[in-house]
């Protein structure tokens, strides 16, 4: 029997046994509702009447406030979703009915009854886990003004010096915590999502004017407040990324933006929020771009070196060069170090780069006349890379070049963390034979138990130091150069371009300048020209 | 019991809007909740309010200090809470739960007199134990900020 054609003749079927057809649908468990084409209710069935409180003259936009679409266009859709007043879901199937009648299939949304299954919870805090929470998104995407919901992408920070100095089970209770403070600070209606770790996503929705930030702010307020678990205080923070539905199209748009903007609240210092514009995807998407440009720039050759030349002002002789890397890109040019090095060492490349500058420069080295010295760049991230040694050690080996011709540059940097490994690493590769200098001193921490920790042979002073012709930068300049002089170190004075800088730079006991005045870095073929070129003489 | 007991006290700045009425209604509220509350967890303790600040003290087994603190964490009628101290002690310092009005304001003073009164709030028990002092030292110049 087809109950869509024959339902309005409820009248037909009282034969023996077999309930009639308006006794079915008032005993079905699920809402079925006729009506017409203006969106007046014309028949609600029993289950309609108890779950939506619908009757006859009832209004599909008062019973269902969110939706708009026209019955006529639902028909052709296989279901569309309905949500009630009190927020319940539906997989609404439409028929037509004739006569301008449509009837109304009330399925409990699939969604709805699955998003909050056990399986789609997280064991630990009981929020929604990452299924769950693209489920609701994506049905809140589709059942109202994308402009009414914001997804609030928030990472704790700190969470796992927490984990790592008090123990998981610490930490978990922790996350327990933050589960709990999330959802005191949001509305009933908002979902709160763990999508593992330390990172969460908050799905507000009835977004106004403003109420987004305000959520973003309490969030930040709310969960940087001091825990207290088993006695311990523990001081945490968390940076919030909001994005708003308006302009996004896809529920994985909406996230993504909120996590561009997650990852713009890091990089303004963490503990406080930000909000999606459009300008952040461009600033990543180049970011991106350069990163995979970067992957492949080593095998598509384009690294190269440059040598600037450092020269003895004791005996007026080039004692060698420093390795600077230079990255030709074949279409944006030539690419500054400034500019990728960070990137580079935000995902690690810099080992396999670093690896490269090291071989090639022994190799390059070895074609240059005399006893030249080859100065070479080491990120602190090739320290905790735990390679290094090896590295130099292949190096010089696959070269020939002896080990006292290689002088490895390190920064300030490359000590912070894990001194006691650095130092360890610093006397193996001076057991190798190798020169290790201090490179850009005086503008970190220049930490003087840096140079009482480990015997440099050669300190660099910044050029911001040389470049400056007031008496603070001289009396610096003079300091470090007979602080380095008393410790037996040699001591650079880099930047120097003019004559006047280096006149003054031989006053100072500085053993070594490095500058555009005493030579500009030059291709390694032109090494052997410029050595032979006796100009150097004159000018020095 | 005694083996677990804590001393939880820290300050704290209060976000009650500056209207009269609605701060006496709060103040009742979170009186009203904390006797239910600190009862059955078996907690102690007090807490000192002004216009300007809640300064409390807690006490109790430790795993109930964390509960009533978090709590406290939540609550938005209050910011930039500073934990004061978080220890072990062999013996309670407040026999019950007091809360009491603490400040220069007379009109306020007034006001909260019956709360005081009602919960056994003795102002001289704030000047036994450094903490506590420093506590009651702290409302009272917050109240002026």
């Amino acid at each position: 029997m087809n109950v869509a054609t024959s339902f309005p003749h409820i009248t037909e079927a009282h034969s023996a046994g077999i309930p009639s057809a308006e006794q079915i649908l008032e005993s079905l468990p699920r809402s079925v509702l006729v009506v017409g084409s203006e969106g007046v209710v014309t028949y609600a069935n029993r289950a309609s009447m108890v779950s939506l409180a619908a009757v006859v003259g009832s209004e599909m936009r008062d019973l269902f406030p969110g939706c708009v679409l026209s019955l006529a266009t639902m028909t052709g859709a296989p279901s569309c979703l309905l949500i009630s007043r009190d927020g319940e879901k539906f997989d609404a199937g439409i028929a037509v009915l004739g006569a301008g009648q449509f009837l109304i299939d009330l399925r409990p949304s699939l969604d709805a009854r699955t998003a909050d299954m056990q399986g789609d919870l997280d064991e630990l805090t009981g929020l929604t886990k990452r299924n769950g929470l693209l489920k609701h998104l994506s049905s809140a995407l589709c059942s109202g003004p994308a402009s009414s919901i914001a997804v609030h992408c928030l990472d704790l920070d700190r969470f796992k010096m927490i984990n790592d100095t008090l123990g998981h089970a610490v930490g978990d209770l922790l996350l327990k915590k933050v589960a709990d403070r999330l959802t005191a600070a949001c509305h009933k209606d908002d979902i709160v999502a763990r999508l593992g770790g330390d990172e969460f996503v908050v799905l507000q929705r009835n977004v106004e004017e403003g109420t987004a930030e305000t959520l973003a702010s309490r969030i930040v307020d709310l969960i940087g407040r001091t825990y207290v678990i088993h006695g311990h205080t523990i001081n945490i923070g968390a940076s919030v990324g909001v994005a708003i539905g308006a302009n996004a199209l896809q529920d994985c748009d909406l996230l993504r933006n909120g996590d561009l903007a997650l990852y713009e609240a890091k990089k303004a210092g963490r503990g406080r929020y930000r909000m999606f514009e459009s300008g952040m995807d461009a600033l990543l998407f180049a970011r991106r771009e350069m990163e995979i440009d970067l992957r492949r720039a080593l095998a598509l050759k384009q690294f190269k070196l440059n040598y600037q030349p450092f020269i003895n002002v004791t005996t007026n002789r080039v004692d060698g060069f420093e390795a600077l890397l230079r990255w030709e890109h074949p279409v944006k040019g030539n690419i500054p170090p400034l500019s990728f090095i960070s990137l580079a060492e935000e995902n690690g490349l810099i080992v396999k780069i670093g690896e490269w500058v090291m071989r090639t420069a022994c190799i390059e080295a070895m074609s240059w006349p005399g006893e030249m010295i080859v100065a070479v760049n080491v990120s602190p991230l090739q320290f905790k890379a735990d390679t290094l040694l090896d590295t130099v050690a292949t190096a010089l080996k696959r070269s020939g070049l002896p080990a006292h011709r290689l002088e490895i540059e390190i920064t300030e940097g490359a000590l912070l963390d894990d001194t006691d490994n650095v130092i360890q690493t610093l006397n193996s590769l001076r057991a190798l034979g190798v020169k290790i200098s201090m490179d850009d001193f005086g503008t970190g921490y220049s930490s003087l138990s840096y140079l009482q920790k480990f015997p440099f042979n050669k300190i660099k002073i910044d050029r911001s130091f040389v470049a400056g012709d007031d008496a603070d930068s001289e009396a610096i300049l003079r300091s470090i150069a007979s602080l380095g002089t008393s410790l037996g170190m040699a001591i650079t004075a880099e930047g120097v371009e003019t004559a006047e800088q280096l006149a003054r730079i031989r006053g100072e006991r500085c053993t070594h300048v490095q500058g555009y005045f005493t030579g500009r870095p030059m291709g390694t073929d032109q090494i052997p020209v410029f050595l032979a070129r006796n100009d150097l003489d004159e000018r020095i | 019991m005694a083996a677990s007991m804590y001393r939880l006290v820290y300050y704290s700045r209060n976000h009650i809007a500056h209207d009269q009425a609605l701060f006496a209604s709060n103040i009742q509220k979170i009186l009203e909740k904390s006797r239910i509350n600190n009862q059955r967890d078996e907690i102690t303790g007090a807490l000192l309010f002004n216009a300007g600040c809640f300064a409390q003290v807690l006490e109790g087994p430790l795993d109930k200090v964390e509960a009533a603190f978090e709590r406290i964490q939540q609550d938005e009628r209050h910011g930039d809470v500073s934990l004061l101290a978080l220890d072990p002690i062999s013996r309670r310092s407040f026999p019950n739960w007091a809360m009491g009005f603490i400040g220069t304001s007379d009109i306020q003073a007034k006001r909260f007199a019956g709360i005081g009164a009602s919960t056994g709030f003795d102002p001289s028990r704030l000047s036994g134990d450094e903490i506590h002092a420093l506590l009651r030292d702290l409302a009272i110049e917050e109240e002026a900020a």
